[in-house]
């Protein structure tokens, strides 16, 4: 009982961190109509990317963000238009073909990390990492690692940004119009494909940006992949498909499942609990937690 | 068209069942039976994936089901093989009912990355489990006959191979399930049950997984989580299915013919490099998706009905060039 205040800090400081990959991820959704399945690869070359130009520059993590932002960005924006080839084609079922498009990209991206990197498990360091906050009061005490407090305020800067580029601007307007009706926001003058490309870019960037952060605070492995797409997956469902505004709480949600785990009972348990919460949910409440997914 | 199917099935069955006479070669032998294994297994893929339109990503977790049950039947229990490789087809049927119960009313995206999950998860469940091994798998008896699990072999695959035929081409199941795969709600306003279609494709699906993955285990005599429930047998299902050609019951022939050849030669000459197979495997799906979305099978056939309809065309208009200058 004593380690559940404990326990449930590092889940809201774990989950932080989630959220931002959950709204990047539900956005391509929303745009693209498909579930890319390479989330978690982008999340592992992100946290590589910040592992080694860490180890060449020497600069921190958190000043390369913008770096692995850009690089990553830019890679997305180049990828999108094969994406959208697919799902354009008028062969077959297109949305099936897009989704084995990004399924074979991850296997792909898996088998070019594991011979690049090799089987080994990193961390990348900080400036933050040492440090710790310490509190104790009515018999409880509770430790907050300074690396973890700068990941949720990332993560909360990062939602912020996002917030403010969807509902306040009009590449924002777009991308919700795009979201809500393809052909009609076509007929309306919005550019489906750039916004596509752009939309893809972001969420690529943002992944890799957030994939650094978890070579931070976690650990940087070629075969962290799997882990996060399912992750993703988990929030975005949890949330509702497509609706931004639960995807917080089911973050915060899948953070205190893991640290309680690693906490109380065995950490290779995790994915079971998880998969156990996804089944539930899918099976009282296919659209989300709220009932507001679609 | 059942004449002409007859005419082609039934002289490659009689030279199927007569190559262990001529092969005396164990090793080839082996390989041979691996292939069937494998269009088997790419077979019952395509049951979901090409007629229903469903991606099942967690095919390898049915194929593991299979053996593993097969397996601790045998091991724990003490039963003879014969009971035992039924009971792996029907745990793999019930496996499947249980997940797609909550999955197969969603969206085919949810269907895929929750069967992908599920994989996940039952690897997780054989890595910590006491009666499956843990990481260190479980070993069989070994029986060494390969004549007898060549036969076996060939004998599910076929029988599963005439069952798909007749369910998928020759009978309303088949049109059943390609309407769905089509348009959802148009087959519901027809009539049909989306829902408890689906699950009965799934469930085709599932159970002669179930039985390959426990003649599998027998026959390799040793399964662990890595080998049978690794990603490589839905990765492999899926390049087979998608590179030959999505809902045909040829195009998945081809496919695991091609795709499996290629393994075997590359793990028989390049085993030094066992992850370039993972980026190439990647490479051809993308690949396959990108220039042959209807595979090579339904490349070519669409190849030779584009010609046939282009001489229909040119005959139809000769025949009949004042009338149908509308169109």
């Amino acid at each position: 009982m004593e380690l559940l205040p404990q326990a449930l800090m590092d889940g809201i400081l774990l989950g932080g961190i989630y959220i931002t990959i959950a709204i990047a991820f539900s956005l391509t959704y929303g745009v693209m109509h498909i579930i890319d399945f390479a989330v978690g690869e982008w999340i592992m070359f992100g946290a590589f990317a910040g592992y080694y130009l860490n180890k060449w520059t020497g600069l921190d993590p958190f000043l390369l963000l913008p770096v692995v932002f850009i690089i990553f960005a830019l890679i997305g924006y180049l990828v999108q238009p094969v994406i959208h080839r697919v799902l354009s084609g008028n062969k077959g079922n297109p949305l099936l073909m897009g989704l084995v498009f990004t399924f074979g990209l991850g296997i792909m991206f898996q088998g070019i990390a594991l011979t690049v990197f090799g089987f080994y498990s990193n961390s990348t360091p900080s400036m933050f990492s040492e440090g710790s906050f310490f509190f104790e009061k009515f018999g409880f005490s509770l430790t907050i690692s300074s690396i973890r407090l700068a990941g949720l305020i990332y993560a909360l800067a990062i939602t912020a940004a996002l917030h403010y580029l969807l509902k306040k601007t009009n590449f924002g307007l777009g991308v919700r119009a795009l979201a809500l009706n393809r052909d009609s926001a076509g007929l309306m003058g919005v550019n489906g494909k750039q916004t596509g490309s752009l939309v893809y870019g972001l969420y690529v960037g943002v992944s890799a940006m957030t994939g650094v952060l978890i070579g931070c605070i976690l650990s940087v492995s070629a075969q962290m992949g799997p882990e996060y797409t399912i992750f993703a997956f988990f929030v975005v469902v949890l949330a509702g498909m497509g609706y931004l505004a639960g995807v917080p709480w089911a973050a915060l949600l899948l953070g205190m499942v893991q640290s309680i785990f690693l906490i109380y009972f065995n950490p290779g348990h995790t994915l079971l609990a998880v998969f156990a919460i996804l089944y539930i949910i899918l099976l009282i409440s296919p659209r989300g937690l709220f009932g507001r997914g679609v | 068209m059942k004449d002409k199917s007859i005419r082609w099935g039934l002289p490659i069955l009689l030279v199927l069942i007569a190559m262990p006479a001529v092969i005396h070669d164990a090793f080839f032998l082996r390989v041979i039976t691996e292939a069937i294994m494998w269009i088997g297994l790419a077979l019952a893929f395509d049951v979901l994936a090409g007629y229903t339109g469903y991606l099942n990503f967690g095919h390898g977790a049915f194929f593991g089901l299979g053996a593993y049950t097969t397996a601790i039947l045998m091991m724990q229990a003490h039963w003879p093989f014969a009971l035992a490789l039924p009971m792996g087809g029907v745990l793999a049927g019930v496996g499947a009912f249980v997940a797609g119960l909550p999955t197969l009313r969603l969206k085919g995206a949810y269907f895929a990355i929750a069967t992908w999950a599920l994989s996940r998860a039952v690897q997780q469940l054989a890595l910590i489990m006491d009666i499956t091994g843990g990481p260190d798998g479980m070993r069989l008896p070994s029986f060494l006959n390969p004549q007898f699990f060549y036969y076996l072999m060939l004998a599910i695959v076929s029988v599963t191979f005439a069952l798909l035929w007749f369910l998928l081409e020759r009978s309303p199941f088949g049109l059943k399930l390609k309407a769905i795969r089509e348009d959802d709600q148009g087959a519901m306003a027809l009539g049909l049950n989306p829902t408890k279609l689906k699950m009965q494709a799934f469930i085709l699906s599932a159970v002669p997984t179930g039985i390959l993955g426990g003649v599998y285990a027998y026959w390799i005599t040793f399964i662990d989580p890595a080998s049978t429930l690794g990603d490589l047998v839905s990765d492999q299902a899926l390049v087979m299915v998608v590179f030959g050609g999505m809902g045909t019951l040829i195009g998945p022939v081809i496919g695991a013919l091609l795709i499996f050849a290629f393994k075997t030669l590359f793990w028989a000459y390049l085993s030094d490099f066992q992850l370039l197979y993972l980026i190439i495997l990647g490479a051809v799906i993308a690949l396959s998706v990108v220039f042959i979305p209807n595979g090579l099978w339904g490349t070519l056939r669409g190849l030779r009905f584009q010609k046939k309809d282009d001489e229909k065309k040119d005959e139809g208009l000769a025949a009949k060039l004042p009338q149908s200058e509308g169109d």
